[in-house]
């Protein structure tokens, strides 16, 4: 057994534990993505990084060792953490429609709403995409559009996105939902759907708009 | 070359035949056509008749005289003719029989001056050798690197013997109080990883060269490994007696074949000798080393990726645990950098005060340093560390290119970062670099002119490792790529002001979240051209506009219609249909049309086509 000093707290755990088990002991919850115990342990998400002597180390990779002292948490430590999950959004974006977790079970966006990054789509909470997708029915969700993290209540009960949680920022998704809405929702529908709810973002989004064309 | 030429030397250079002509075999040389030198070098002491001895050596780095040829008679001082045509062999003959007349008035220099002999200037009195401070590059160019008896004349393997006779720890202390760091990159104290190793209770231990050498820009480890390569095996050796090792392995990319075939050799001849094997030297010290050839990826260099690449799969590896504790197939493991083993080599031939007289306070010695790009004169140019990045690009590799203006240095590979031209009074050691934003990296110095565009340099390099990332962990593989795509979005003039700080915060994540090196200095380029570079960016994304009118997107093709003299061969070769104009009048791009594809001032004789 070693003693470990985990933002001040002090756990003993056996010699062949991690940073993050010692965390753990101590009461303290560090994210995790890649690491999976006994079967992955490579550490190549980096989420679950932490300050040891001034480095940032992956704590579920990390030996503990007597007397070490690790920080979890700090206002740096967020930072990075918010860019990471920033980069891993950089590759899903609306690619999450089409995950079988959905909005449900999925980690990463539990972790973007624990750390206040930008969410993916409502679809992406959507569990009816795929089987009763209301775009596909022809009518103007705004689901496409709308940051998620509403559980995606309406949608759940047959009604279409009305984008309560505010518009997505970012061009790209824009550029690709506008495609997708393309032959299945008339546009003058649409925009006077957004210009209903949205209309303060009105700038912004005759911007993306004007991406497509 | 500071360093006096003693009476060993002397036998070397002029050979036992008392005339020896020198011909460098490396790849740089090669390249430049000196088997055709050779060729006509034989063919005319044939027919001259006279007792010359031809003698292969390896290259002295000074690229902008490859090919050259050294001739050394007995009674002459050894002259030096560089950038001699390889197709003139008539010239060639009458080179080598003005010499034996006494007449050296076409050489480019001299070794050394004999009394009553009119001769051009020693070596060491010209600009791109008198800075230089030859300490672990002694023997490139003066020796032949295929023959341990000539490294052996030169005082090679004394230093081995001196090691031997002395304790483990006692080596350790040496190298510490040498104050050497490693030449690989980190530059991390080598006694320290040395030590670290040492203490392992364990049965095998390995020590490994680094000879991947994969920044493009880096071909120091190159050249003295196929100029000088018993120094490197010297150094394998007496490190792995240092930590108690059992085997060594020298690492080398099978891009470089003749650096692999030398190094090889070397181990070769010196297990032939008794430096390798059981007992070496009388000791109870057993000791052997394979050379291994990797399939060539920048990543490979990193040390824990050149592990697993030895394993069968390169990919790094988080540390801890650390190789010295845990590396090869989980065993204590070091590794060291060509230079940094030569350097052990040479300190022991010659003593720590001799290695201490050059450095800073937390650096002991010299270091090879490549400067490449807009330079006059290309080449390695060993100096002490502190030497100023001034020194090393105006007075020895000579300046810009003619017509250039210097506006920076890419100092340590793809991963370093960009110094501008204010800043060249700052001193080359690791500290000092890494304040301002670069790292020392294996030494390369890319010399950047105003001809060129930062953004696109920044773009170039994050895009080289973008491509290297070995793709293990997020930062590194999807960060890059990030950077990589706004770097392009501002270089097609579609740049926002916030991509400036999305670039800045990112890239500082990617730097503190990597889980190796490649990643965690990856957006040094990045990040230094925003620093000094900023306005360029600016330029950029606020006025559309490529100040170097590197970035197509962003530059006008015009035609001068005072040099214009109507031909029509741009009319003719424009892919777009982009240019009008009647045959003898002044022609006109017209803009809405161009597609900037920059043919028509490729074709335009006249001259007459410019980039605004
Ligand atoms: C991407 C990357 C590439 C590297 N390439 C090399 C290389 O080509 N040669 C080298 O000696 N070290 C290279 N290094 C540094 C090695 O990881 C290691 O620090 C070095 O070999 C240690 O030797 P030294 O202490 O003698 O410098 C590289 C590091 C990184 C991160
Ligand atoms: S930083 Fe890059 S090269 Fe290093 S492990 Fe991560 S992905 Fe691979
Ligand atoms: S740059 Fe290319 S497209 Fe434009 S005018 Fe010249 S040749 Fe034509
Ligand atoms: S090729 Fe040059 S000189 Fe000839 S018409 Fe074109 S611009 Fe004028
Ligand atoms: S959980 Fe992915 S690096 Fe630790």
């Amino acid at each position: 057994m070693v003693k470990v000093i985990v933002n001040g707290v002090e756990v003993e755990v056996p010699s062949n534990a991690t940073v993050l088990d010692a965390a753990e002991k101590a009461g303290f919850k560090i994210p995790t993505l890649c690491h999976l115990e006994g079967i992955f342990d490579e550490a190549t998400c980096r989420i679950c990084v932490v300050d040891i002597g001034g480095r940032l180390f992956p704590s579920c990779r990390y030996p503990v060792s007597e007397g070490l002292k690790v920080t979890t948490e700090s206002d740096a430590i967020r930072k990075y953490r918010r860019d990471l999950i920033n980069l891993l959004f950089a590759t899903h974006k609306i690619k999450c429609w089409s995950c079988v977790r959905k909005g449900g079970a999925c980690t990463l966006l539990s972790l973007a709403k624990d750390y206040g990054v930008e969410a993916p789509v409502v679809c992406s909470e959507c569990m009816f995409f795929g089987i009763d997708c209301l775009v596909a029915k022809g009518q103007p969700c705004l689901g496409p559009l709308t940051i998620a993290g509403c559980d995606a209540e309406c949608t759940k009960n047959g009604m279409p996105c009305i984008g309560c949680r505010g518009p997505i920022t970012s061009a790209e998704v824009w550029k690709s939902a506008i495609e997708f809405y393309d032959d299945k929702v008339k546009k003058d529908e649409l925009l006077s759907k957004i210009k209903l709810f949205w209309n303060k973002y009105m700038d912004m989004i005759s911007r993306y708009v004007e991406v497509k064309r | 070359m500071s360093l006096k030429i003693d009476e060993k030397t002397r036998k070397i250079i002029y050979g036992p035949k008392g005339f020896r002509i020198r011909i460098p075999i490396a790849s740089c040389s090669l390249a430049a056509g000196v088997n055709s030198v050779r060729d006509a070098v034989v063919n005319a002491i044939e027919s001259l008749g006279v007792e010359a001895e031809i003698y292969r050596v390896g290259c002295m780095g000074q690229c902008f005289i490859d090919p050259w040829i050294e001739i050394a008679k007995e009674g002459l001082p050894p002259a030096i003719y560089g950038n001699v045509d390889p197709n003139n062999a008539s010239k060639i003959k009458e080179i080598i029989q003005n010499y034996v007349n006494g007449d050296l008035s076409e050489a480019m220099a001299v070794r050394f001056k004999v009394d009553g002999v009119k001769s051009p200037q020693e070596l060491t009195e010209l600009d791109p050798w008198k800075y230089q401070v030859r300490f672990v590059s002694r023997n490139c160019g003066l020796i032949d690197p295929e023959s341990i008896e000539d490294y052996i004349a030169t005082g090679g393997y004394s230093g081995l013997k001196r090691a031997l006779e002395m304790k483990r720890e006692e080596v350790i202390e040496e190298i510490k109080r040498s104050k050497l760091r490693g030449r690989g990159g980190a530059g991390f104290p080598t006694w320290l990883k040395w030590n670290l190793c040492y203490q392992q209770k364990s049965d095998v231990k390995y020590v490994i060269c680094n000879g991947d050498e994969g920044d493009p820009g880096a071909f120091m480890n190159r050249l003295l490994s196929e100029s000088d390569p018993h120094r490197v095996v010297e150094g394998l050796i007496i490190a792995g007696y240092a930590v108690g090792a059992t085997n060594g392995v020298i690492f080398v990319r099978a891009e470089k074949p003749l650096m692999a075939e030398r190094l090889a050799k070397a181990v070769q001849q010196a297990r032939e000798k008794g430096f390798l094997g059981k007992n070496i030297l009388g000791t109870d010290f057993n000791f052997d080393i394979v050379t291994y050839r990797s399939a060539g990826a920048f990543v490979c260099g990193e040390e824990t990726a050149l592990i697993a690449a030895i394993e069968g799969r390169s990919r790094s590896r988080q540390r801890p645990p650390y190789p010295a504790v845990k590396g090869l197939w989980g065993k204590p493991t070091i590794l060291n950098n060509v230079e940094t083993l030569a350097h052990v080599a040479t300190i022991f031939q010659f003593g720590v005060e001799e290695f201490l007289k050059y450095g800073t306070e937390r650096t002991g010695g010299t270091k090879m340093f490549c400067v490449t790009g807009s330079v006059k004169r290309t080449g390695v140019y060993e100096v002490p560390i502190g030497t100023t990045i001034r020194r090393l690009i105006y007075d020895l590799a000579g300046g810009a290119k003619e017509g250039k203006n210097i506006k920076a240095v890419q100092a340590g590979g793809p991963s370093g970062g960009c110094i501008p031209v204010e800043l060249f009074d700052v001193q080359l050691d690791f500290e000092t670099l890494q304040q301002y934003g670069a790292i020392m990296g294996s030494g390369g110095l890319v010399v950047i002119d105003d001809s060129m565009c930062m953004v696109d340099v920044a773009h170039f390099f994050t895009g080289f490792t973008l491509a290297e990332s070995c793709g293990k962990c997020l930062p590194c593989r999807v960060g890059v790529k990030l950077l990589n795509q706004i770097l392009g979005k501002i270089k097609e003039g579609e740049g926002k002001i916030e991509d400036l700080e999305t670039l800045q915060e990112i890239g500082e994540s990617i730097m503190k979240t990597s889980l190796c090196a490649l990643g965690g200095t990856a957006p040094n380029p990045v990040i230094s051209t925003l620093k000094y570079f900023k306005h360029e960016y600016l330029e950029h994304i606020e006025r559309k506009h490529c100040p170097a009118k590197v970035c197509q997107k962003l530059v006008t093709y015009v035609i001068n219609p005072g040099i214009c003299n109507g031909c029509g061969t741009c009319l003719r070769s424009c892919p777009a249909g982009a240019i009008e104009g009647k045959p003898r009048d002044a022609h006109k791009i017209i803009a809405e049309k161009c597609l900037r594809c920059g043919q028509c001032m490729i074709v335009c004789p006249a001259g007459a086509v410019g980039k605004v």
